[in-house]
């Protein structure tokens, strides 16, 4: 337990009324996106400045108590449950979006901003940040820096860490330093930037950020490919890419899926494909058009039964209004859902679904796969019952061996959702242990004392 | 699974920030409730109480999960095992659920309203020595004849022929007491078209601030009532959003036998909210609609009540009204379906929070330049009002049918 004299302390750096220690309040900070983790903090701290967010962590770095950032709570990691209990420092009251710089094509934000209401500043002025994770509407700024996340967009416009300039950070001691800056070329001494970006919370806070953006693409179009194999689909994927297009989005509807937002909304998907691939191309109108010629004629020719090209942006919103139902059919559909987030190399998609079909015949488990094939990210969802011990195991078999697979095939465990405490098993699958041990040293560089997001990424 | 993207949706969640005003904390605490790992603490009911019930988190959830629901019964389960706080006792039980001596304590509560300074038109703002109560709101001022007293029980169509149908008029708290100009205007509108309208006398309060705050044997009580009152006709219509959808979902809320459920289930298919008879059972055609003269050349923008948008998807019938209104200029607000932040009694405990998020509804009014915000909802015209006042903005705020010739 958290001593009193902690939390008066706490009282007098960001006020009584952002120090919350009913016990309600941190039962609701017991949990994130997952609904396999939880464990409650001792206190959940809300700072509105970087000042308070320092004083605090020199009081927790004196006291030895460990502190748990947290944004929107929108992770599927486990990555922002307070393991350890002790302090969540919940970053969702400093949400100000501080600068748009036009000219410069950056933007200078707070931690706490959640993406989508940065998306709506950014679109009065034409502009916007490609790193798109699905959470949008709920995941914060320095939570996406933190777990350098993905989405849909990266096939053409990369990650979270291709977008961030410069952040300010609170270390695990109280500091307060500044990494990267402004600049797009930025070569001075180590790139220390990049070890937060992915760090998980466990190196410090972002408390400031400093954000490229693009403008947006003028003209864009979706075109829906169906196929009768679902490995056909996959191997389209990089078919489209070495003739030369990159779509901003490729992604992938399974026959379960596709057969499930049918019966949520009928759309008028093929309910008898074994897959669906959803292209979005975006430029400027002309080569948008060559680009959706392209796509159409490569995908007639590499199998694909039928090809449609969404007429109007009411279409296209109807087929990736399909892609977001995806989500909600799986997750609707069971008790417990594995989603997995192995990612491989594009070339290697055909293999890693086939691989797939034949685990959820070994195991007997029902394995469906949707998710951003552009850039070999599937997301193979496993259909379970935790109640149920003996399917349980049978999935928890089948997750490991399409994990092991993912890392045969050349691939790695987690592409965009980081490992927090979902994947920490697997970790020595993938890291050498002179490189764990390395982790573990820079760690304890930071944070001497391991009090900061203790407990992930690691057993 | 729990994506949290009700956050982005709960106006409450995005003024305070904090997992215990959105749905997930809400939904996540109740099961532990129902799990034994959680008790009715004043702290739980705190966080139970503070919803708006406007459903937008409902309308967004991927999961389709009904928070509404969750809440509703939280506060439910609550009541049955505390009981009533003694305010909402005596309010409910004593006071509303009495539809006679509502009226008196309304008219008795009337009597004292020379002692607030008077505003503007029939507002009054509730002076520093009334603060504790009203917090300094702008509140209307109650109408000095209540529609109980000048309604007619049966009103004929104007034309003297055979009615085409018979209609109940459900006239519900606010019309009956504040506007009550709006209940004669619905019954002079209907009966103009050939429409019978009966107002009958043992009709009562629809329930919504009863039943939403958990209190389902006072909320039975009144379904009963009014179920009994309205036997026999075609259709019952309202001019208030929030007592149309009250009604219609006594059958969601409220059933605790089968014969409930079957009653209170053809008891909905009845109601109608007035925007929704107008357009859907009338059918009448956009070159009938005539635009009162003094509207003429005024921008208009709408409100959706949440009630309408959310509880009943009544989204499309109200702006097919408004946009046949020759000579009226209409612009959608960019926020249109965003709760006012009066969500009911949540305004009385929570009336800061209210004024937050109103302050961005307000927002979104200034944004289209309207002259006038209309809605169907005098809940919402009540919330509006005030903000609208404090504000210090020029807009006067109408319910639709007062538009109407």
């Amino acid at each position: 337990m958290i001593k009193e004299s902690v939390i008066a302390e706490l009282h007098k750096i960001v006020g009584k009324e952002n120090v919350k220690t009913e016990k309600e309040m941190l039962k609701a900070y017991s949990y994130d996106g997952t609904s396999s983790w939880k464990h409650e903090p001792d206190v959940v701290v809300f700072p509105t400045s970087t000042k308070e967010i320092s004083e605090i962590m020199k009081l927790a770095n004196a006291e030895k108590v460990p502190v748990t950032p947290r944004g929107g709570g929108t992770n599927v990691s486990g990555g922002s449950i307070p393991i350890m209990g002790g302090i969540v420092l919940c970053t969702t009251k400093m949400n100000k979006i501080l600068r748009v710089d036009k000219e410069n094509l950056t933007a200078t934000v707070e931690p706490g901003v959640v993406l989508q209401d940065l998306t709506m500043r950014l679109m009065k002025e034409g502009l916007f940040f490609p790193p798109d994770p699905q959470s949008f509407l709920g995941a914060t700024l320095g939570g996406i820096i933190a777990e350098n996340a993905g989405g849909p967009a990266c096939v053409k416009y990369g990650v979270t860490k291709q977008y961030i300039l410069g952040v300010e950070v609170v270390l695990p001691t109280g500091e307060i330093i500044n990494l990267g800056g402004r600049t797009l070329k930025n070569v001075v001494g180590y790139d220390l930037l990049h070890i937060f970006i992915s760090s998980e919370g466990t190196l410090g806070v972002v408390t400031k950020a400093e954000l490229k953006l693009n403008p947006i693409p003028p003209a864009k179009k979706t075109i829906m490919a169906v196929y009768d194999d679902v490995a056909k689909a996959g191997e389209n994927v990089f078919r489209v890419m070495e003739n030369g297009v990159i779509p901003d989005k490729i992604e992938l509807l399974d026959n379960w899926v596709i057969n499930r937002i049918e019966e949520m909304m009928p759309m008028g998907l093929p309910k008898d494909a074994d897959a669906v691939l959803l292209f979005e191309v975006d430029g400027i109108q002309e080569a948008v058009d060559k680009e959706t010629e392209k796509i159409v004629e490569i995908a007639k020719k590499y199998g694909a039964t039928d090809v449609r090209v969404a007429k109007d942006q009411a279409e296209a919103d109807k087929y990736w209004m399909a892609r977001k139902a995806g989500f909600a059919a799986v997750f609707g559909k069971a008790k417990t859902v594995f989603a997995e987030d192995v990612t491989v190399p594009r070339g290697q998609i055909p293999a890693l679904i086939n691989k797939c079909k034949e685990l959820a015949k070994q195991h007997n488990v029902e394995i469906v796969v949707l998710g951003h094939a552009g850039d070999g990210n599937l997301h193979p969802a496993i259909l379970t019952d935790i109640d149920n011990k003996e399917h349980y195991d049978r999935a928890v078999k089948a997750m490991d061996a399409i994990i092991e697979s993912a890392v045969e095939f050349g691939g790695v465990l987690s592409g965009e959702h980081g490992i927090g405490l979902e994947k920490q098993k697997f970790l020595k699958r993938q890291l050498e242990p002179k490189v764990i041990e390395m982790m573990k040293n820079i760690k304890g560089l930071f944070d001497p004392n391991n009090i900061m997001n203790p407990g992930k990424i690691w057993e | 699974m729990k994506c949290g993207f009700c956050s982005f949706f709960c106006p409450v969640y995005q003024e305070e920030k904090e997992e215990t005003a959105v749905a997930r904390g809400k939904n996540y605490l109740t099961k532990l409730i129902l799990k034994g790992e959680q008790e009715f603490t004043p702290e739980m009911g705190d966080i139970i109480g503070k919803c708006l019930l406007c459903k937008r988190c409902v309308a967004m959830c991927p999961s389709k999960t009904q928070i509404d629901r969750v809440v509703v019964g939280a506060r439910a389960q609550m009541v049955k095992n505390k009981g009533l706080p003694f305010i909402k006792n005596f309010a409910f039980r004593k006071v509303m659920a009495n539809r006679k001596a509502f009226g008196r304590y309304v008219k008795l509560a009337s009597k004292f309203q020379w002692l607030m300074p008077k505003t503007e038109g029939k507002v009054r703002h509730l002076p520093d020595f009334l603060k504790g109560l009203g917090q300094g709101r702008n509140i209307p001022e109650v109408a000095k004849v209540f529609l109980r007293d000048m309604v007619k029980k049966v009103n004929k169509p104007q034309d003297g022929k055979e009615p085409k149908m018979k209609v109940g008029f459900f006239m519900g708290c606010a019309t009956d007491f504040i506007y009550p100009e709006l209940g004669l205007k619905m019954i002079d509108f209907l009966t103009k078209r050939g429409v019978e309208v009966i107002v009958p006398e043992e009709q009562n309060c629809c329930g919504a601030a009863i039943y939403f705050s958990g209190d389902f044997e006072t909320g039975r009580m009144l379904a009963e009532q009014n179920i009994k009152a309205f036997e026999g006709l075609d259709y019952i219509v309202t001019t208030c959003g929030t007592c149309s959808s009250t009604l219609k979902d006594y059958q969601k809320y409220l059933p605790d036998n089968e014969d409930q459920q079957k009653r209170y289930e053809a008891f909905e298919k009845k109601i109608k909210d007035g925007t929704e008879f107008i357009i859907d059972v009338l059918k009448i055609p956009p070159d009938e609609f005539k635009l009162k003269k003094e509207f003429e050349g005024k921008t208009a923008t709408w409100h959706d009540p949440c009630h309408l948008i959310r509880y009943q998807n009544i989204k499309d019938q109200p702006r097919a009204i408004l946009k046949a209104l020759k000579g009226l200029k209409y612009v959608e607000a960019p926020n249109a379906d965003l709760c006012c932040g009066m969500g009911g009694s949540f305004s009385v405990y929570h009336y800061d929070i209210t004024k937050k998020i109103a302050d961005k509804k307000i927002d979104g009014i200034k944004a289209t330049g309207a002259d006038i915000v209309v809605t169907a909802c005098p809940g919402c015209m009540i919330n509006l009002i005030d903000n609208i006042l404090r504000n210090k903005m020029p807009q006067k705020v109408y319910h639709l049918l007062e538009l109407v010739e």
